[in-house]
This record gives structure tokens, sequence and C-alpha cells, in this order.
């Protein structure tokens, strides 16, 4: 029970996140409650069998890699911190944030940081670089068998050339965002959290 | 006033902040009721004074409530070292409270006694007395833990404790709430509220939870209207519920929409293994299926209901009996599939209806009524075609580029990340997979190299070998269509099933045949599958159309025809009724002729051309259902069976080699649709039986085809993706819609109909009924102006004034593109300059890191971009807070203090370290503000240099 105790939200710790992820306050004690109810080990932390149990992660080809991308390197376990400033990736943009001035420290949520998440799933080895045999690996994930692997090999080849522009035959950062330069990435990368 | 008074003591609890508290807690229960008090309202004081214990009395259930708090705080104690505070806050007030109670009232000091016990599981039952004390050392152990910045939750939990202790009194007296106590009130329901939205991280059981979210929800609800007064606090509450109620209502509203587009759950499935230009196929067929419901709808709705439920009943009249010599047959099951007997004389065609101007108790114009119907139905079609192709369109050019990033995109943004159902998860790998196939045939097109000359030669080649076909199947027709007209000379009898379906039979064996030949030929064309299929549905459309303008002329010789014969049979009619007159006026000498008593079976009639038309599109559409289903039946089903399972004992592999499985036949299917439908519209005037016959037949045909293609059809070697809209069919169908508007318009117009059957029997022509209520039913001037309006000298300018509006629209609509295209330009340049205008920005920051790179603290100072504002601010700040420093600081660097931005920037001396204090003070948000250890140690470390 004492260990419980830690896991407790304090109003300190509410504002401290709220300041860093720019959720309200109530976002993220509904949040935290969502957290706790995924916390099956009660400990106060996230561990990955706790997000394999989401089914839209189970099945997602890409499920492993976002499970990853909560938890800081050679770790297996998340708090609730941790746990907040990477779904601070999704929150929306909000009009009153975009003509912040520019000088700030840039949110968690700014189109560059969403694309880096992004570009994280895919980047496995965190060289800043999606190389082909990444992509591959995604490919596989996403269509399974029913493609032969040569076609999906050119697949791979084509995606490269295409966004590829200083030749080094894999993705930059910044090759990445220009591909991505037409999503609307702030507007498919949010998630509407209940207020 | 009132209200002053509280903001008084607010401030004055927030000055003084914890001594008020320890005064509350340790003082006398006298001081403490008196300070409650003190909140209440003026007038209302002296009486509140008396009645509070009755009070207290009371509402001991409603103290129940926070009490019950109380103790579930008490509970964390023991687990929680951290929420201390919490803790005592409510302990404290619960000690306050049991030592008033204990004043004033044996039995809630006993109830509230053993609660205490209770809340002490552990055994600690403590007198309450020694509670007290023990209270007060917290609350002194808690002085000194807690810093300034629990001030405001100080506050809170004062106002919270007096609160609950005037809540009590407010409840009872709800009638005579002052000003003051409103506010109270409002404040306590937003402690309420405050308490919902925590609960969630309040470490207690859920049934706990819930009990008090219960609670708190329950209070809320009761007080929250209560903040206007009388009238208006119910006018409140009925607001407030009322629009949660309308925004549930409208989200479930949006989801039961969503729900009800039907078959969107197997179009979905259907598309995600066949790719978009079969789905493309069942999205078409839903949309026939919703126009032909409608269509149904008025043909149902206005005309076969009303002659049905206020008409004549079958028998009465010769139009709606079977003549005698048709009689013994007429049940025949031969004689009803092919819709004579009872069939030809029931409300499913032209001939049952009456000639009645009005009928039954509605007055009910049935003949106009008729007309209009059948003229609305394509008015109505061709608004629906026409907007619907109009939106496609609109859709079709949102501007998003395709051809840069194809694979890219597909690569990083085709999985949905909402998907949380295995099924759906299963067809998004398909669908994914699909697209990708899509696209690898649409590079393999980009990328053919091809030689020209040869593609030409074998281009014009199987245009000159379709031709050829057309032509001969048009010959066909005709040849065919003129035997019919041979054999209908001859007598029924001698003909056998085949000399009698001849024409149909020829039709739908065409149909067959032909596209699958086309699609043979096509293959020599090599085109991409897109432009492919398109070149394959405008061949079949005119192979189709040649049918049925072929089978249309050789109805319109059977009609002539028919009317010939009529004109005949009308002759002898009137002839013999004019005999019988003279017979029965020379017989009984009388003038007074009462009609033939003779009985509505033996009555001679004429051949009901209407009918008979009608009759011949259903039989139409009836073997193309049929020969469709055994298509898919015979030709997929049958096939696929076969393949599957006679695999297994095969000298060579069905499924990879020659019979394999049926692929979707995407061409002929939209066209069988497109056609049935024109025939549809041209046969709705003459059998209004027929729309509900289609409306069948389109239900069946999206479960029965949604089967086939999931069972028994593999995905086309090349899945390629559809067209964006599906204007195409859109297009082809408002050919056909046309096409089909031009006989029957025709008909209307220019043909007389039958004198014995029908709803225009004995009219001249069949707009006549238009004319006829115009003269009749309206007033005259409306007759007059209508007259007027029919006048050449006006149509002329009117049509001419048509021509010249669509010139002008059409010159608007180019005016627009013109525009539009200008500013996508525009709007692509700014873009390229944005990116430039980027670009040079990096490089400019490029040009701050080389600089930065000469620095020799570099590696402590964070990462330069976008953080180079904070620090002036600090310097100055600091610099008010100890106006030495300036000096030091100026003197050290030699500079002013206003090139200290450059400085810090820049970080080339013993300034060094100050630059650096505000990195982490700046950076995490949280830290910057409020009195934490975070910039003391700054300002600690940003001493050194001063000295």
């Amino acid at each position: 029970m004492g260990s419980r105790a830690s896991t407790l939200l304090r109003e300190e710790e509410i504002e401290e996140i709220k300041k860093e992820t720019g959720f309200s306050h109530s976002q993220i004690t509904r949040l935290y409650s969502r957290f706790t109810s995924l916390d099956k080990g009660e400990n106060g932390t996230l561990s990955r069998e706790d997000f394999q149990r989401i089914p839209e992660l189970a099945i997602n080809p890409l499920g492993d890699r976002i499970i990853n991308a909560f938890f800081p390197e050679g770790e297996d376990q998340v708090n609730f911190r941790g746990f907040m400033r990477t779904l601070a990736h999704f929150r929306p943009i909000e009009d009153s944030e975009k003509n912040k001035n520019p000088a700030a420290s840039e949110p968690l949520n700014s189109r560059t940081n969403k694309l880096l998440f992004a570009f994280r799933l895919y980047d496995l080895d965190r060289d800043d670089k999606i190389s082909r045999d990444e992509l591959l690996q995604v490919l596989r994930m996403m269509v399974g068998v029913n493609i032969s692997d040569e076609q999906l090999g050119s697949i791979a080849d084509r995606t490269i050339q295409e966004a590829d522009t200083n030749g080094d035959n894999s993705i930059s950062f910044t090759e990445f965002i220009k591909v991505l330069e037409k999503v609307d990435v702030e507007q498919k990368m949010s998630i509407r959290f209940l207020h | 006033m009132p209200p002053k008074k509280r903001n008084d003591t607010k401030i004055y609890v927030e000055d003084v902040g914890l001594e008020v508290d320890a005064v509350i807690d340790s003082g006398s229960e006298d001081e403490a009721r008196k300070r409650s008090k003190n909140r209440r309202t003026k007038p209302q004081r002296k009486a509140k004074h008396f009645s509070d214990e009755e009070e207290e009395e009371e509402d001991d259930d409603e103290d129940e409530a926070p009490r019950k708090r109380g103790k579930r705080k008490k509970a964390k104690l023991r687990d929680s070292d951290e929420d201390d505070e919490e803790d005592k806050r409510s302990v404290k007030r619960k000690a306050s409270k049991a030592s008033r109670k204990k004043a004033t009232q044996e039995e809630s000091e006993d109830e509230s006694e053993e609660d205490h016990r209770r809340k002490k599981k552990g055994g600690k039952s403590v007198p309450k007395k020694d509670k007290e004390e023990q209270n007060k050392e917290k609350k002194g152990n808690g002085k000194g833990k807690r810093g300034n910045d629990n001030d405001g939750e100080k506050d809170k939990k004062k106002k919270k404790r007096t609160l609950s202790s005037s809540s009590s009194s407010s409840d009872s007296s709800e009638e005579s709430l002052s000003e003051g106590e409103m506010a109270i009130l409002k404040e306590e329901v937003e402690e309420k509220k405050k308490l919902i939205a925590t609960l969630r991280n309040k470490p207690w059981r859920m049934k706990r939870r819930l009990v008090v979210l219960k609670e708190a929800q329950e209070f809320v609800e009761r007080f929250e209207g209560a903040l206007g007064k009388g009238k208006g606090r119910r006018l409140y509450a009925f607001k407030v519920m009322m629009t949660k109620k309308f925004i549930k209502f409208k989200r479930d509203f949006e989801n039961f929409k969503t729900a009800c587009i039907p078959w969107e759950r197997k179009i979905k499935e259907v598309e995600s293994h066949f790719g978009s230009s079969v789905a493309s196929y069942f999205i078409f067929l839903r949309w026939m299926y919703g126009l032909n419901l409608v269509l149904f709808g008025f043909m149902f709705g206005l005309v076969v209901l009303p002659e049905i439920l206020m008409g004549l009943p079958y028998g009465a009249i010769p139009r709606k009996t079977v003549p005698r010599e048709e009689q013994e047959k007429a049940m025949d099951f031969s004689v009803l599939f092919e819709f004579g007997g009872y069939c030809k004389y029931s409300f499913l065609f032209y001939g049952f209806y009456n000639n009645e101007r009005t009928i039954g108790v509605l007055q009910f114009r049935l003949p106009l009524s008729y007309l209009l119907v059948g003229v609305g139905i394509f008015g109505y079609s061709l608004m629906v075609v026409i907007r619907t192709m109009a939106r496609n369109s609109n859709e079709g050019g949102d501007g998003a580029e395709e051809g840069e990033f194809t694979f890219s995109w597909k690569m990083f943004t085709s999985w949905d990340y909402l998907i949380g159902n295995p099924e759906t998860a299963d067809n998004k790998y398909a669908s994914i997979t699909t697209s990708f196939k899509e696209s690898i045939v649409d590079e393999q097109e980009n990328q053919k190299d091809e030689n020209i000359h040869l593609r030409r030669f074998l281009r014009v080649l199987a245009n000159v070998l379709i031709l050829c076909s057309l032509g001969g199947s048009g010959y066909l027709i005709y040849f065919v269509v003129k035997r019919s007209q041979e054999f209908a000379d001859m007598d029924n009898d001698e003909l056998s099933w085949f000399e009698k379906n001849e024409v149909e039979f020829v039709m739908s064996l065409l149909g067959l045949v032909c596209p699958p030949l086309f699609e043979t030929i096509a293959e020599l064309e090599d085109y991409h599958p897109r432009i492919a299929l398109k070149w394959q549905l405008g061949r079949i459309f005119a192979l189709f159309l040649g049918n049925l303008y072929t089978f249309l002329f050789a109805l319109f010789d059977e009609v002539t025809a028919k009317l010939e014969s009529e004109k005949l049979i009308k002759n002898a009619t009137e002839w013999a009724l004019n005999e019988y007159r003279a017979n029965y006026s020379t017989h009984f000498n009388t003038t007074d002729v009462p009609p033939p008593d003779v009985h509505p079976a033996d009555v001679i009639r004429g051949p009901c051309w209407e009918t008979a038309v009608g009759i011949e599109f259903v039989k139409l559409i009836v073997s193309d259902i049929q020969v469709t289903y055994l298509t898919i039946l015979i030709g997929d089903f049958l096939r696929a069976v076969i393949v599957r399972f006679l695999n297994y004992c095969w000298c060579w592999d069905l499924e990879a080699g020659f019979p394999s499985y049926g692929e979707f036949d995407i061409s002929g299917n939209v066209l069988g649709l497109i056609f049935n439908q024109g025939m549809i519209w041209m046969g709705a005037f003459y059998a209004p039986g027929l729309v509900g016959l289609n409306v069948l037949r389109l239900l069946c045909s999206m479960y029965y085809q949604c089967w086939a293609v999931m069972a028994c059809n593999v995905p086309h070697e090349r899945v390629f993706k559809a067209s964006r809209s599906n204007n195409f069919y859109m297009g082809l169908l408002l050919l056909v819609l046309f096409l089909s508007l031009l006989p029957v318009v025709y008909t209307i117009m220019t043909l007389s109909p039958s004198f014995d059957c029908g709803p225009f029997s004995g009219q001249e022509k069949m707009y006549d009924v238009v004319m006829e209520t115009i003269e009749q039913d309206l007033p005259s001037f409306i007759g007059t102006i209508f007259n007027y309006a029919t006048n050449p000298g006006l149509i002329m300018p009117a049509v001419l004034l048509m021509v010249l509006a669509i010139y002008y629209l059409n010159a608007v609509s180019k005016g627009y593109q013109q525009a539009n295209t200008d500013l996508k330009r525009k709007m692509q340049m700014a873009r390229d300059e944005e990116k430039n205008r980027r670009n040079n920005k990096d490089s400019t920051n490029q040009v701050m890191k080389d600089l930065e790179d000469l620095l020799p603290d570099k590696s402590l100072i964070p990462p330069p971009t976008e953080e180079e504002p904070p620090p002036p601010d600090v310097v100055i700040e600091k610099g008010t807070k100890s106006p030495k420093m300036k000096p030091g600081g100026a003197a050290a660097n030699g500079k002013g203090v206003n090139l200290q931005r450059d400085v810090s920037l820049a970080a080339s001396n013993p300034r060094g370290p100050v630059t650096r204090a505000p990195g982490p003070r700046g950076r995490p948000p949280g830290n910057a503000r409020g009195p934490q250890p975070g910039p003391g140690g700054g300002r600690g470390r940003g001493r050194p240099p001063r000295q």
C-alpha cells in the first residue's frame, strides 16, 4: 500500500505537467485515471505488457514501435510524467498557441515534434536516418506476405528515391519533413483529448 | 453589501493564512462558530445563531457526506505520508466540527465518536479531546513543513470548512437565500465540481469513489440550478439539462447517421479485398438503389395506392377484368410468367387505371397525377444525376496533386491508428496491400517504354474489329426483330417457345458474348487498366444502345399496327352501340336508352398498346435479371466450385491454370445497371409496377453480388484505382436518361391513347389532362396566362434568353477556372518563397552555430536556437534585485548593459557562467516561476564572476 502513495497525483505535480505538456487540469486527471487503469501492476509505472493490452496497439503493425516510443532508451518502465510527455505530442495545436512568440521553447505538440515522433517510429537504430532495411521491415509488417519480397524491395527503393535529396540512400529527418510537407500533420497527429 | 463583506473576510483569510487556521482549530468552539458566522450575511446572523444547533441536528444526514470524506482522508493518512497535508486538513475540519457537535448534541457526538473509532481502524480509538490535541500537534508540524506555496491550499481548505458548516444552514433555509449565501453556495458547488473532477486521482477504492462521486453529483445537480433565483433557478437548471441532453442527442444522432449508411461495412470489406474500382461499382449500385427507392415512393404513393384504395375494384369495369376467352388460361403459370392473364389486368400495367377525373372521398385526380408522376420521375432523376455529377466534380479537384511522393505517403501514412477491431485490421491490411499493388501498376504504366508505331497499329486494328462486331450485332438484332414481326402475324399456338422469345434471347446472348469479346480485343491496345475500363465501357455502351434502339423501333412498328387495329375495333364498338340504341328505342319505343347490360368480361375491347409496351419492358427486365443472376451462378459460382474441388483430381493446376477463378467484371456490371435503369425509366410510364420490381432487384443484387464477389471471385490481376469520382458512370447514366426520355415524351406528345384502357382513355392526347385541369379547376386567368405562355411569340424569346444565360454562365465559369489556376500558381509561389526563407534562416543559424563552435564553453551552452531572448531578461531581473551587480557585470566585460544580449550570445568572456545560469531556469517552464530552490541555485552560481 505504501508504494501506491507515490502514484498519487499531487497538485504541484499536476502543475508541473501542465506547464511541461500544456494539458489542462482535468485532462491530466482524466489521463491519470486511464494511466492507473492501464497499470495492472499497480506500481505507478507502465510496462510494455500494459501497453500491449490496448487493442488498438495490439493489432497495429507498428504497435511495438509506438510502445517503444513511450519508453526512454534502455528502460522498460514509464511513469506518469513520461507517459504524459509522450502523449503531449498528440495534443492538438490550439489557435492561441499558433501565434505565440516563437522565441519560447518549442512545445511538444509542434509540427516538428510531431513529425519527429513519427520519424522515430521508422528509425529503428536511432541514427536519424531511415535506411532501406528499416523501410523493408515496416513494409513487411504492413502488407504481410501478400506481396513478393522483390516487389517490396522495389517499393522501398522507390520510396527512398522519391524522398532522398542528398543521395545517401536513406531518408533523413529533413527529407522526411519535406515528404510530409503537404500532409496535414497538425490535424492527423492530434488526438482530441476530452476536457 | 453582503458580498463585499465576504470579500473582506476572504482577503483576511488569505493574509493571515496559517495563523487563522491555528486559532480556529485550537480556539474554543464559540470562536469557531463566530468565524463561520462572520461569513454569513449580516441580517441573518442573529437568527442563525439560535437556529444553528437545530439545524445541525436536522442536517445531520447531510453532514454525513463531508464526514465520510473526512473518514476517507483519515484512512489515507495511514497509507501515505505524502498526503499528510490533505489528511490533516480533513482531520482538522472533522475535529472542529466534532467539537462543536459535542457541545451541542449528544446523539451526533456518539455518532461522530463511532466514526472516529471506525477511522482509527488500527485500534487507536482516542478520546475526542486527545484527538483535538493531536490535531493541534499535527498542525504545528505541518506549519513547518508547508511553505508559502501552500497558502492557496490553506485558503481553499478554510473555505471548504466554513462552507460545509454553512451549507447545512443554506439547505434548510433554501427559501430565503441571501446573496451572500448564494455566493457561498456557488463556491461550494464549484468545490464539489472540483471534487468530481479530481476524484480520479484520489487513491480510494472504486466503491468509495463511486459513492462520493454520486453524492457530489447529486449535490451539484441539486444546487447548481439554485444559483439563479426562483424561476430563474429552475430555468437555469432546465437550460443546463437541455443543453446537455441536446449535445448528447446530437452526438448520438451523428453516430446513428453513420450507422445508417446502408451496406457501408459490406462495401468496405469488398473494397479492401478487391480495390477501389470494384467498390465503385457497389457504391454506384447503392446510389442507384436510393434513387429507385424515391421513384418507387412517387409511383406507389401517388398512383398505385390511390387507385387500389379508392378506385373501382377488380372486375367492376372491362379494363379491370380478364376477357372471357382468356379466363380459363389466366391463372396458368406459363401465361402469368409472360405477364399475361391476371397480371395483364392488374395494377402493374397502364391499362388497369380508370379515366374517372376524380376518385374517392379525397377527389384525387388520378389521371393528372399519373401524367405528372410519369414526367416527374424524369425530372427528379435528371436533377439528382446532375447534382451528383456536380458534387463529384467538386470533390475531384481538391488540389492534392498526386505523383510526387506516392510511395512515401503510402508508406508513412496508410495505417489508420484508430482501428481497434481485429476484423477491420485485417481489412486494412488487405487494402494497404491492394493500394500498393495499385501504385505498382500505375508505376509500371508510367515507366513503360513503347514502340509507338506498333501500338498505334494495334489500336486501330482493335477499333476496326470492334466496329465490325458492333455492326454485326446490330444487324443480328434487326434480323431477329423482323422475323419476330413475321411470327407475330402467324398463329400464336404454332410457335415454339424459342420463336416467341427470340428477340429477348438474342439480345441477352449478345450482351453475354460481346463484352468478353471486346475485352479480348482490348488486350491488343494495351492501355492502362483505368483507361481500358473506360474504353470497354464506351464500347459496350454502344452495343447496348444499338440493341435497345433496335428493340424500340421494332416496338414502334408494333404500336402503330396496334393503333390501326384499335381504330377498327373502336369503330366496330361504336357501330354496335349505335345498333343497340336504335334497336332498343324501336323495340321499347323510348329515347331513354339504358347502357347495354353486358358482363365486363364480354365487352369487345381494343389491343391497348400501352399495356403491351409495358409488358415488353417488364419481360425484358425479367429476362435481364435471369440472365445476370444465372451468369453469376454458373460463370462465377459453379466455376469456382469446380476449380476449387476438381483441382484435387485434375491433370493440371486449375486454380493457377486455365479456368482459374473469375474476376469481377466491372464494366459489364456497371453497364448492365445503367441499361437496366434506362429500361425502368422508359417502361415506368406504361408499367407502374416496374419500379417496385426494380427496387427488389437492386436489393437482391446488392446481397447476391456482394456474396458472389467475396466468395467466388479473385481480385484483378492488375488491381487499379478507380478514378476519384465516378462521374464517368454518371455521364453514361445521364446519356441513357436522355435517350430513354425521348421515346416516352414522344409517345406522350404524339400518339393518341387507347380508347378503352388507361387513365387517359377518351382523350385525344395524353397531355389533354393538364389542359382540362387548367380549364376546369383553376381560375380562368391562369388559363389565359397559360395561353399566352404557350404562344410562340413568347417561347422564342424565352429560348433565346436561355441560350444567352448558358453562354453567360459558361463565360463566367471559364473566368473562375482561370482565376483558380492563377491562385494555385500564386500559392505554389508563396510556398516556394516560404521554403526559401526557411532555408535562409537555417543557414543563418548555421553561421551562428559555427560562431559558437569557436567558444570555449560551448559544451555547456544549451542549444542556441530559439533561446536567445531569455538571458537578457534574466540578467535585467538580476540587476533590479541587486543593483550592485550591474556595475560589476558591466565592468567585467567592459560593455554596457545593452550589449549584454550579444554577450550572452557570444559568451566570449568570464560572463559565460552567468549566461549559462538562466539555462536550467528557462528550460523547464515549470521551474521558471514561483519560489523554488532552482533560482536560488542559479543566483548562487551567478555570483562568483562578480567578485
